[in-house]
């Protein structure tokens, strides 16, 4: 099949990427950036494992076109942590035990990443809401709900120290 | 699974679709050539070789299992003019059918003044597949079936069935028609709200009462012509102010497709029930408008009997088979149960 | 008491979490060696079928294509158990399921791969098929496996004490039928395996083999891969990279992983295969379909008196673990209960469909929600508080129960006292809403099995620890992280028996080139018996270290202690530690051993100016250590003791464990009597781990269990017709989502066992079981209805309540009573086919309505 060049924005860096049209976004990240933190799980669209933000959005980059997200910013797991370290909901999954065999975890903080970007303090009920986009099959979810807890804390906190933060998107 | 080869072609905006579209039902516009993606190449006219992607939480998994291999895949994500609710002078909204379920479902307008449609929005699949989807793509979903819906492998090893490739329904063996069931969430709850659908070609547009938009057939499910696109969804002003209640059978909290839906939006003058209507999906291959409910139901004052029987008539007209999970009979029985109460929760709802 | 340990029993991050929060670790599907390429397996649409001729000249034609292997490339049997080696890798003259493998192509890409598949012409003449194990029974001709008659797998009938006589002796006898449907793990990471071979430098040919695989064992996959490719182990080398998820699917050799290792030896190139989902469904190996007649008699005062089970589990295919399954599934009517006098008949029935194998809880789940539920009836019969008749029949330990099962901590009157006391069960119990009720109920599972499925003396686990100048310490172990917390668990017995922090630890795991032999995370094996490995082998590099530090201390090694990277001379309280003349003369002769060649140092020439020092780091001891001895290793190994193996009889190998873990859970439910919906609000859960070296993961472990059971108790089940399983997806087979989970509350409790590491045992599988009955039990209560088929979907519970009530019967389930299913049907589960299965073959025998599947009997 004829390959179309694009022009691919990931994490903040723009990459100019030869792809088939049918190239799915998550083989695109995989295979050609080596971005493999995204997952696949299934392939009906129903796990979550290969959660990104397009344009801070939460999407299955299974079920999107490489192609169709020219133009739009795509932010994966591996754009999540900061200057090196551990973002505060990567530092919790991991103290809560939220993340237990891992596979499921990066669609998770990313499907996170966005619900506290609209929502800096979700009630427990949003938050089961939001987590039933992405499904994980060794935690019951119910160690995710105090890292995300804790998570949310320990933001607040940290931009109280700051002072002047500004609000992580 | 990867998906099978095809020619992608991206419109900015809506005139280019239409081309593209036009081009490939083999009714180019005259004095107009779309550009295609290698301006030597020309476009072929073959039946159904294109498939429209939006959201792409339909036609995406569909084509992974082969179920579409399409000589073109025409992709609308980039039109922004297909986006957004706009209320109309009148009283009335139109909604571009690229809107996503999640603009739909936190819509404050239409929570206000349409609410049965941002609830059953709200219930559609998960969050992030909201996000996606658009109302567009819940109005023109592929009907479902378990037989369907599943890999070539799989379905090889069934012989197929009459939806694609082969000549014979597993779920009504003896005739010739395809039972696969709508499991859209949203088109019960417009169909209550009389919505009305713009459908554009590159000769011109048109409109459709919803209603008439479903065939009723497995199949052939939609009334849509092959250089016709949904763009624009319209709701009457008559239709606002209706109290509105969406009830999902579903297995699991989230991700599922509905099992049965009942959709009911009702408007009440002082005690009693001033007009009432009844929608229901998942049950039948098209969703249905409940004939009959109006006339039941309005100028009553409600009680469970009341419910009851309107439960009764929904159940009536569905005829769920086989084709998901759960046996028809406790699906068709919860149309009744799911129908009562949405009819005693609408009553009680707040306008 | 554990403010005695500096590691154990703190809340510990595990040792790879920031890897697997951010992205960066690697599954075996993130791999890729330079000119890897794609392999893809066609499967048989077939449930059984005879291959006649298969023909892969188009496929091999095709642009991309590498190879095409087949059968007759690596014509030889294995299974994961010396006595059921029955499958070939890839189909030589048989399939006997719908998804059985039958070629693989090796292509550039996977899209190419997969039209290569269309291209393979495969002729089949179909067999009958044997769907229903009750049928399969009767089999005279077409057996599934020529050498098992009635395509029955293995059976086994146990007899301990005296049934009839127990059961005559009762005042009260339940029986009944309990079908639980076949459900799945359903990790959320697929099957992944990469497969390549070395060119050898000496014979220029293809040599060395490296496979990474997201296996449960790699040492069994090394076995099996030497078996088939017919290659030495040591020319094999396995890696297991992080793992997403196993519960037991991953515990055996799948197809796929001795596929690749073909496949790449045939298209000489790298080969990586991935299973999609639905091939994930069809490799299968999950918990099989199963029938129990259960018959129990108790005393008024509630005392059981005999227990009769008769098990058939409808196995699928091939062997799998089957006769592990089966074996389990009688064994462990024992070891929970004091109950005298056991009657086991189990079947092991082979189908066409994928096999089944482990799966968490393995053997145990579905007899354990038949007796649970039985004994919940029993209770109400004679009067008493469900929580008050499992304690009437508790054990005392220390014990050998009537099985053979030896049992030496038993939490379990803990375990009911506090999910009692946290559920508030004695004020809430039947003082709910309508439609509201609370269920008890208990279980228990091995700390690893004390039989090895090999036959062999050797340790069931080896771990190696080397500690360098930098007082760095690597742990090689060959126990396989799958999620569970196999790494931490061991880096943290390391740190706490070495007294160093975590961070110093380094865990080497599961690669067969660099760490000794462990047999595998299954049946809950790893902390009891790795982790005693671990816990041997530091407490072999402490006693070099020991003897150093003593040296510079001045003392004995005996009386130096290691805690938070410091050595100190243990603080005398009497006489008992007065240092020993004898004692210290034989330490100083370790250790003067190469003492003239090493005290040339420095440090040494410093050390010796000042004198004898109070403490000294933990750096420090270990340098001084290595300045002594040279280069700090050590080796603990662990295999069960003798005691612990279990009794004579034919199969007593199976159920035997050096420790059981115990669970009481307590569910709370509501029932919507309309619509049959059932809701589980919240489950307390108690497990006796032995100890909690690690609380967040203990507690990670239980719920996680709860939370699985509650998805085989509510929604999950493999949907089956005439061989074609109907939900091969995510989107269908319906693992809970967060929104309808419950809150779970974990009780961790410790019994301590004498021969666990710190007094652990096992806490990943155990609570499962209980969450079953624990939510029948409550819906009982809640609405008076008793379920004996599992799932208790709506239209189950629905149909239980309109038959209650003599309502408006609606025929819900195909006229089959939820709360008395008297036979299998052949699709299982969710009893909504009543057309014709599918169309597919007009001549298959088995379509023909005069010919039933079986033949005649």
């Amino acid at each position: 099949m004829k390959k179309e060049l694009i022009e691919l924005r990931v994490n903040g860096r723009a990459h100019e990427l030869a792809i088939e049209p049918n190239a799915l976004l998550l083989d695109v990240l995989r295979q050609q950036l080596q971005l493999t933190g995204s997952k696949r799980g299934c392939d009906d669209s129903s796990c979550g494992a290969c959660t990104v933000l397009i344009d801070g959005v939460a999407m299955m980059s299974c079920t999107l076109l490489a192609a169709s997200c020219e133009g739009q910013e795509v932010t994966t797991i591996e754009g999540v942590s900061e200057h090196g370290s551990l973002a505060a909901i990567q530092k919790a999954y991991g103290d809560w035990g939220g993340a237990q065999c891992g596979y499921c975890t990066p669609g998770f903080i990313m499907t996170v990443k966005s619900l506290l970007a609209e929502n800096s303090n979700p009630s427990e009920a949003d938050i089961r809401m939001a987590l039933s986009s992405n499904l994980c099959r060794c935690t019951g979810y119910n160690q995710m709900y105090q890292a995300i807890g804790s998570a949310i804390k320990a933001e607040r906190e940290g931009l109280a120290v700051a002072g002047s933060g500004g609000g992580k998107g | 699974m990867s998906l099978p080869e095809f020619k992608l072609l991206r419109a900015r905006e809506l005139r280019q679709a239409l081309e593209f579209l036009g081009k490939c039902a083999g009714s180019a516009l005259p004095g107009q050539t779309a550009r295609a993606p290698d301006s030597r190449e020309r476009l072929s006219l073959h039946d159904s070789g294109l498939r429209v992607v939006a959201g792409g939480t339909d036609l995406i998994p569909s084509m992974k299992q082969k179920l579409f291999e399409p000589e073109y895949v025409l992709d609308l994500r980039a039109i922004r003019e297909l986006r957004g609710i706009r209320p109309l002078a009148d009283g009335g909204v139109e909604i571009g059918a690229l809107t996503t379920l999640r603009e739909i479902e936190r819509s404050a307008f239409l929570r206000q003044h349409y609410p049965v449609l941002t609830e059953a929005a709200a219930s559609v699949a998960s969050p992030v597949l909201r996000n996606m989807g658009t109302i567009g793509g819940n109005i023109c979903l592929d009907t479902r079936c378990l037989w369907y819906n599943q890999s070539l492998t799989w379905r090889k090893g069934c012989g197929f069935c009459i939806k694609k490739d082969g000549d014979l329904c597993h779920v009504a063996p003896g005739g010739a028609k395809c039972w696969a069931a709508f499991s859209g969430d949203t088109p019960p709850a417009l169909l209550c709200l009389d919505a009305e659908l713009e459908l554009a070609s590159a000769t011109g547009t048109r409109r459709v009462a919803l209603r008439d938009f479903y065939t009723g057939l497995g199949d052939n499910y939609r009334n849509l012509q092959r250089n016709e696109l949904l763009t624009r969804v319209l709701l009457p002003a008559s239709s606002a102010g209706f109290t509105g209640v969406y009830r999902k059978l579903r297995v699991r909290g989230s991700i599922d497709y509905p099992l049965a839906g009942v959709a009911v939006a009702m408007k009440r003058y002082n005690s009693h029930i001033a007009d009432a209507r009844i929608g229901i999906t998942a049950v039948n291959p098209a969703p249905l408008l409940v004939a009959g409910a109006s006339e039941l139901l309005a100028g009553k004052t409600l009680d469970e009997s009341l419910a009851e029987a309107a439960g009764d008539m929904a159940a009536k007209i569905s005829k769920p088979l086989t084709t998901s999970a759960l046996t028809p009979e406790y699906r068709r029985e919860m149309i009744r149960v799911f129908t009562k109460r949405a009819v005693l929760a609408a009553a009680q709802a707040e306008n | 008491m554990n403010s005695k340990f500096s590691i154990i029993g703190k809340p510990t991050a595990m040792v790879d979490a920031a890897e697997k929060t951010t992205g960066s670790g690697k599954y075996t599907d993130d791999l890729s060696v330079p000119g890897m390429l794609v392999g893809k397996i066609l499967h048989s649409p077939y449930p059984h079928a005879r291959i006649k001729a298969i023909d892969t000249n188009k496929a091999e034609k095709l642009d991309g294509v590498v190879a095409v292997a087949v059968g007759q490339d690596a014509p030889k049997t294995y299974g994961i158990l010396p006595v059921g080696h029955d499958e070939y890798p890839l189909a030589l003259d048989k399939v006997r399921y719908v998804g059985d493998n039958v070629a693989c192509v090796v292509a550039t890409s996977e899209a190419i791969a997969e039209r290569a598949l269309e291209l393979i012409d495969v002729d089949y003449e179909v067999l009958p098929g044997y769907f229903d194990p009750e049928e399969s029974m009767k089999a005279k001709s077409d057996l599934i496996h020529d050498h098992k008659l009635n395509n029955i797998e293995k059976d086994y009938h146990h007899v301990f004490g005296d049934p009839e006589r127990g059961l005559a002796e009762a005042d009260q006898v339940a029986e009944a039928r309990f079908i639980s449907n076949e459900v799945t793990h359903a990790a959320m990471e697929p099957h992944s395996t990469l497969a390549s071979f070395e060119i050898d430098p000496h014979t220029g040919k293809p040599g060395r083999l490296t496979v990474w695989s997201s296996t449960q064992v790699p040492y069994y996959l090394q076995h099996k891969l030497s078996l088939v490719l017919e290659m030495p182990m040591q020319q094999i080398r396995v890696i297991k990279p992080l793992v997403g998820g196993g519960f037991g699917g991953k515990s055996e050799v799948i197809p796929l992983e001795i596929i690749a290792a073909i496949a790449a030896r045939k298209a000489k190139a790298p080969v990586k295969i991935t299973y999609t989902r639905e091939e994930v469904f069809w490799a299968h190996r999950g918990r099989p379909r199963t029938i129990i007649d259960l018959k129990t008699g108790v005393k008024k005062d509630g005392r059981i008196t005999a227990v009769k089970a008769r098990v058939v589990q409808d196995g699928g295919a091939y062997c799998s673990y089957g006769v592990v399954t089966i074996l389990y599934s009688g064994a462990l009517l024992g070891a929970l209960y004091d109950i005298p006098n056991i009657q086991f008949d189990g079947y092991r029935v082979l189908t066409n469909k994928p096999a089944c194998g482990a799966m968490r809880g393995h053997g145990t789940v579905n007899v354990r929600f038949a007796f649970e539920s039985q004994l919940d009836e029993l209770a109400s019969a004679i009067g008493m508080d469900p929580a008050e008749i499992r304690r009437r029949n508790l054990l005392h330990s220390p014990c050998i129960t009537v099985n053979g099962l030896r049992v030496q901590s038993y939490g379990l009157p803990e375990c009911i006292e506090k999910t009692v006391e946290r559920s508030g069960w004695k004020e809430r119990k039947g003082k709910l809403a309508k439609g509201r009720g609370l269920g008890i109920a208990c279980s228990h599972y091995v700390s690893g099995a004390a039989n090895s499925i090999i036959r062999s003396d050797m340790p069931h686990s080896t771990v190696n620890i080397k500690i360098d100048r930098d007082g760095g310490v690597v742990v090689y172990t060959g126990a396989s992280e799958i999620g569970q917390g196999s790494d931490t668990m061991t880096a943290q017995i390391a740190a706490e028996t070495l007294g160093c922090s975590l961070s110093r630890i380094r865990v080497v795991a599961a690669d067969t080139d660099l760490t000794p032999i462990d047999i595998g995370s299954y049946s809950s094996r790893v902390t009891f018996m790795a982790g005693n490995a671990t816990l041997r082998a530091a407490g072999e590099v402490k006693k070099l270290i020991a003897a150093a530090a003593a040296k510079t201390m001045s003392c004995d090694p005996e009386d130096v202690v290691f805690r938070d990277d410091l050595i100190t001379k243990k603080v005398c309280v009497g006489t008992d530690a007065v240092v020993r003349p004898a004692e210290q003369g034989s330490a100083a002769s370790v250790s003067g051993r190469v003492e003239g060649q090493i005290l040339r140092g420095s440090l040494q020439q410093k050390r010796k100016e000042e004198g004898p020092k109070e403490s000294t780091t933990f750096e420090e001891a270990v340098v001084t250590a290595i300045d002594f001895h040279g280069a700090l290793t050590g080796t603990g190994s662990y295999a069960p003791p003798a005691e612990a193996r279990g009794g004579k009889h034919k199969g007593a190998g199976v159920g035997p464990s050096p420790a059981y873990s115990y669970s009481a859970q307590v569910a709370e439910v509501s029932v919507d009597e309309e619509t049959g919906e059932v809701t589980v609000h919240k489950v307390w859960a108690a497990h006796d781990c032995g100890r909690a070296l690690n609380p967040v993961s203990v507690e990670g472990q239980i719920i996680g269990s709860v939370w699985m059971g509650m998805g085989q108790a509510l929604t999950e089940e493999m949907v089956w017709k005439d061989g074609m399983l109907m939900n091969p997806g995510l989107l269908e087979y319906r693992s809970p989502s967060s929104v309808e989970s419950p809150e779970v509350e974990p009780i961790i409790v410790e019994s301590v066992d004498p021969e666990g590491p710190f007094g652990a045992k096992e806490c990943s599988e155990g609570s499962l079981a209980a969450t079953i009955p624990a939510i029948a039990n409550a819906i009982y209560d809640a609405v008076g209805v008793r379920l004996h088929e599992s799932p208790f979907t709506p239209e189950r519970v629905l149909a239980a309540l309109r038959a209650k009530k003599l309502a408006k019967t609606l025929n819900l389930t195909e006229g089959i009573d939820p709360t008395a299913p008297s036979r299998f049907r052949e699709h299982g589960g969710s009893l909504w086919f009543k057309g014709k299965g599918p169309e597919r073959h007009p001549l298959d025998p088995s379509r023909q309505a005069d010919a039933p599947a079986g033949g005649a009997d």
